[in-house]
């Protein structure tokens, strides 16, 4: 488990002490780069003047060990606009720090922090393309999920909702123009793949620039499933209006670990203690879920790889079908369950509980031959291994610069799980490991999920051993929740949790209402799709849509 | 197993003078037709029906089971819906070969059956170089390939083509090297020829099939076919994965029946040469050599969607790499070898 840790770099321990971060010494560190300080709920917030981000963040990163800038969240103010930058350490994700820009209301901008994190470059142009703040010194700042023609920016405090978005015909590219970006290079061809396109998992659209078979270019493009889930989680009430929307980011089966993330952001906003009984079904039913994405993933991503729909990718279905089934039983539902509640779930094991138990035993019991099934298919097949090892090759450096999560990230050697180092939930009292592999190609990537499978069933089991033996006058589901809940006001929290596909985490800022006054989701596919150009540079198609495959995107979680 | 090809066969159940030139272009043409319409009810079997079933057995699947008895009816179902679809003719695609591409790839394959002897007489020409009009005709259909690449004026028909030509070269040269250690062996090019080679037995009840004989030809020549007719693990012109069907992208309608029957009398004629030169052709015990035959092709049909349904697809530089440094050399040893065998023993 701590294979990978390094040992701790002197230099880059600025502020950890044994009992967390002590903020004082990183304020010391920034020395008069900190205007005033902000205590947020998960972390301390500095506030910095909008022209010294990258001197600040560059030395966050090089001086105070920074390498994970998780998320970028924008939002106005009644005064002024402002950046947080949540970072975060990658052996360490409980050393927090947000820095906090602000930026003037008649002209909001600051400078990019795409130079210090690569990440911030995806992040950054949704703040712009969102809230409208501009971003110096950024290489590339372009709309990212709205269309290039959109008129306003939706999240912002003077935008109208009812102005149509009407764009004249001459404003519109012609789709039937030729594509100049292949001039330069006579050799090259540019090649649009997706949106409608059988390997993109969805509505994604890259762009490509072709030398031959070799990608000599490549940028995806998304947004065409922006469904505005921030703006809808704004206008909903935390207590019950919320809930059902993370059902819909990840969409393929990953409910509950979506649910998750609101609910553990929510609950420490507004100070929740959950009961240990419902924190067991919580922990076994996302560990279900967990399996039920990661064998979807490898069917998807035999799919890529294989050709058609080939027998394994009728294996892994086969087998998802069955904790589909299990789910189906604890929730009533097979894809947007809405099964976990603030302080608790919706409701108990369905009875009679033995019988329950039964089926995820015989599930568990069956589970280990039938990965072994799959891997004898599939890992162990030399023509899979032809082509996927040491094909779409990232390293560990990448996924910190691009602040890959998950098993992108854990597939490159990167030891992060926010499961371990972060602890909800029941994970902690629980004998289970966390999987990597050194290899960062789509071999490990696969493999990766293929072992956590076997972990996330070795987790289940003790759930299911833990429920079975628990008392019956103790099974509290639910804790004490006023019908209305209102946090204090003015509390900002970052709080994540690993979701199928890595760090899922939520911002909330409370404004003493019954509803969030920011609600911004960082989703991990957002992040791990913007090391796609970095693996497929160079390499032939195939690699590229394996690389894609690889990555495990949910358009759903992408676009929100 | 030797007999008259069957235009002289039909004449005389005709009662026809087989030395009249008018009588027998007549019964060619009815010859061609009769086998022209038996490779197509194959093809109608496999396409819609048989390799959804196939395939769902793969798959842990149950495939078309509601129109008639096994879902049967479901051919004609596909015909309808398939025929009835409206051809689309997208901007810009190069008339006349666009149009024909389909017609070559579902033709050129046809062709190759004139001279492949079925069994119960059933071979419409037997040229002395059967073997060499086969493979040729076998491989005009790459042309088509690349006719519906170039024309469909769509970048990913383009790879396709592209990669048609590329893998077709690359496995051409390894196939038909094969095929002529096989001829080595007979000494002919004769398709009768060939296969009356395989009659004798080999050891006991085994009988002298090529495919005993020379069991490493077989499994190059497999591995070649398979890449000639575009199957997995080498199913890279199509591959609806990366270019999205390649050079078929832009067809619909009539002009997609063509295109994937093509696809599928290919397959079945790699079935009859393998069934022909390996597989002692119509031979087998019992039941007629029709019929034996038809198991034959069905058992090389049945062997491609297996690796269509269990191999992964290789890369288009693998699989030239493949085929440039190891097909061809293997082949090229399995030539060398077999001419000297047969020089030393013969």
């Amino acid at each position: 488990m701590s294979l990978e840790k390094p040992s701790r770099d002197t230099a880059l321990d600025v502020g950890v002490t044994e009992d967390g971060l002590d903020y004082d010494a990183l304020a010391d560190l920034l020395g008069g780069h900190v205007l005033d300080r902000e205590q947020h709920v998960n972390s301390e917030g500095f506030v910095i003047r909008p022209d010294e981000v990258q001197e600040v963040l560059s030395t966050l990163k090089e001086e105070a060990g920074f390498d994970h800038c998780a998320c970028v969240t924008a939002q106005e103010y009644d005064d002024r606009y402002e950046s947080i930058y949540h970072l975060r350490k990658y052996n360490d994700p409980t050393q927090e720090l947000s820095v906090i820009v602000p930026s003037p209301k008649d002209d909001p901008h600051n400078e990019s922090a795409a130079r210090v994190y690569d990440t911030a470059d995806w992040h950054e142009r949704e703040a712009y393309d969102l809230v409208g703040i501009d971003y110096d010194d950024h290489p590339d700042l372009r709309r990212i999920l709205l269309p290039e023609t959109w008129q306003g920016h939706p999240l912002s405090q003077d935008y109208n909702q009812d102005q149509p978005q009407i764009v004249s015909l001459r404003e519109h590219a012609n789709p039937l123009q030729d594509d100049k970006r292949s001039e330069d290079d006579p050799d090259t061809m540019f090649v649009n793949i997706g949106p409608h396109h059988p390997a993109t998992h969805g509505v994604l659209h890259v762009e490509t620039v072709l030398d031959g078979e070799q990608i000599a270019d490549i940028e995806p493009d998304i947004g065409y499933l922006h469904r505005c889930e921030e703006q809808m989680c704004q206008q909903g009430t935390y207590r019950h209006q919320i809930m059902p929307y993370p059902d819909r980011w990840d969409y393929i089966s990953a409910g509950i670990l979506n649910e998750w993330a609101y609910a553990r952001a929510a609950e420490d906003l507004a100070d929740i203690e959950v009961p240990e009984y419902a924190q067991v079904i919580r922990t076994m039913s996302a560990e279900m879920c967990r399996i039920a994405s990661h064998e979807l993933a490898l069917a998807t991503f035999a799919l890529d790889v294989f050709g058609d729909f080939t027998a394994v990718f009728q294996y892994g279905i086969r087998d998802r079908e069955i904790v589909q089934n299990l789910l189906e039983d604890l929730t009533g539902q097979r894809l947007m369950f809405n099964y976990l509640r603030l302080g608790g779930v919706a409701w108990d094991l369905p009875e009679p509980r033995e019988e329950y138990f039964e089926k995820i035993r015989d599930f568990l019991d069956d589970l280990p031959h039938k990965l072994e099934e799959i891997h004898d298919l599939v890992t162990g097949n030399e023509i899979f291994q032809m082509r996927c090892v040491d094909t779409g090759v990232l390293s560990p450096e990448q996924v910190k610069q691009y602040g890959a999560t998950g098993p992108v990230a854990r597939g490159s050697g990167v030891d992060y799980d926010l499961r371990r180092d972060d602890p909800y939930g029941y994970y902690d009292e629980l004998d289970w490991n966390v999987v990597t592999e050194q290899g960062g190609d789509n071999f490990s990537r696969v493999l990766v999920r293929l072992r956590e499978v076997e972990e996330s069933a070795r987790i289940i089991e003790q759930c299911v051993d833990l429920l079975e033996q628990w008392p019956e006058d103790d099974r509290e589901i639910q804790a004490n929740v006023p019908r209305t809940l209102r946090p204090e006001p003015d509390q900002e929290i970052y709080r994540s949790v690993e979701g199928a596909k890595g760090e899922l985490g939520i911002y909330i800022r409370s404004d003493g209402t019954d509803k969030p006054a920011r609600f911004k989701i960082r989703s991990p596919c957002f992040s791990n799709l913007q090391t796609l150009p970095e693996m497929s540079q160079g390499e032939y198609i195939p690699d590229m849509i394996a690389s894609l495959g690889s990555l495990d995107i949910v358009l759903g979680e992408v676009d929100r | 197993m030797q007999s008259a090809p069957l235009p002289e066969t039909l004449a005389n159940l005709l009662g026809l003078d087989p030395n009249n030139t008018v009588v027998m272009i007549v019964m060619s043409l009815i010859g061609a037709a009769l086998i022209g319409a038996l490779m197509m009810t194959n093809t109608a079997l496999a396409g819609p029906w048989a390799k959804r079933k196939i395939t769902a057995a793969f798959t842990d699947r149950i495939a078309v089971d509601r129109i008639g008895p096994y879902g049967l009816f479901i051919i004609v179902a596909d015909a309808v819906r398939l025929l009835s679809k409206e051809l689309i003719v997208p901007e810009g695609v190069d008339r006349p070969a666009w149009d024909l591409a389909p017609l070559v790839i579902a033709s050129t394959a046809l062709l190759g059956f004139a001279v492949i002897p079925m069994g119960n007489g059933i071979q419409l020409a037997d040229p002395e170089v059967g073997l060499a009009y086969v493979f040729a005709t076998a491989s005009m259909a790459s042309v088509g390939l690349v006719m519906a690449g170039y024309a469909s004026n769509n970048k990913y028909s383009f790879l396709g083509g592209l990669r048609a030509v590329a893998q077709n070269l690359a496995y051409e040269i390894p196939l038909i090297l094969t095929g002529a250690s096989v001829v080595i062996f007979a000494g002919s090019l004769q398709m009768s020829e060939i296969v009356a080679a395989q009659q004798q037995s080999l050891i006991g009840p085994l009988p002298s099939w090529y495919a005993f004989v020379n069991p490493f030809a077989f499994v190059l020549f497999m591995i070649a076919n398979l890449a000639e007719v575009g199957r997995n693990p080498f199913d890279i012109p199509e591959a609806p994965t990366e270019i999205v069907a390649g050079y078929q992208t832009e067809y619909s309608s009539v002009y997609f029946v063509l295109v994937y029957l093509g696809e599928f009398i290919h397959i079945f004629l790699g079935g009859a040469i393998i069934a022909t030169i390996f597989l002692g052709g119509p031979a087998g015990p019992v039941l007629p050599g029709i019929v034996w035959f038809l198991i034959k092709i069905w058992g090389v049909f049945l062997f491609t969607q297996w690796a269509r349904s269990a191999v992964p697809r290789v890369r288009i530089d693998q699989l030239i790499e493949i085929g440039w440094k190891g097909m061809l050399v293997l082949s090229l040893a399995n030539l060398l070898l077999t001419a000297v065998i047969v020089g030393v023993t013969v």
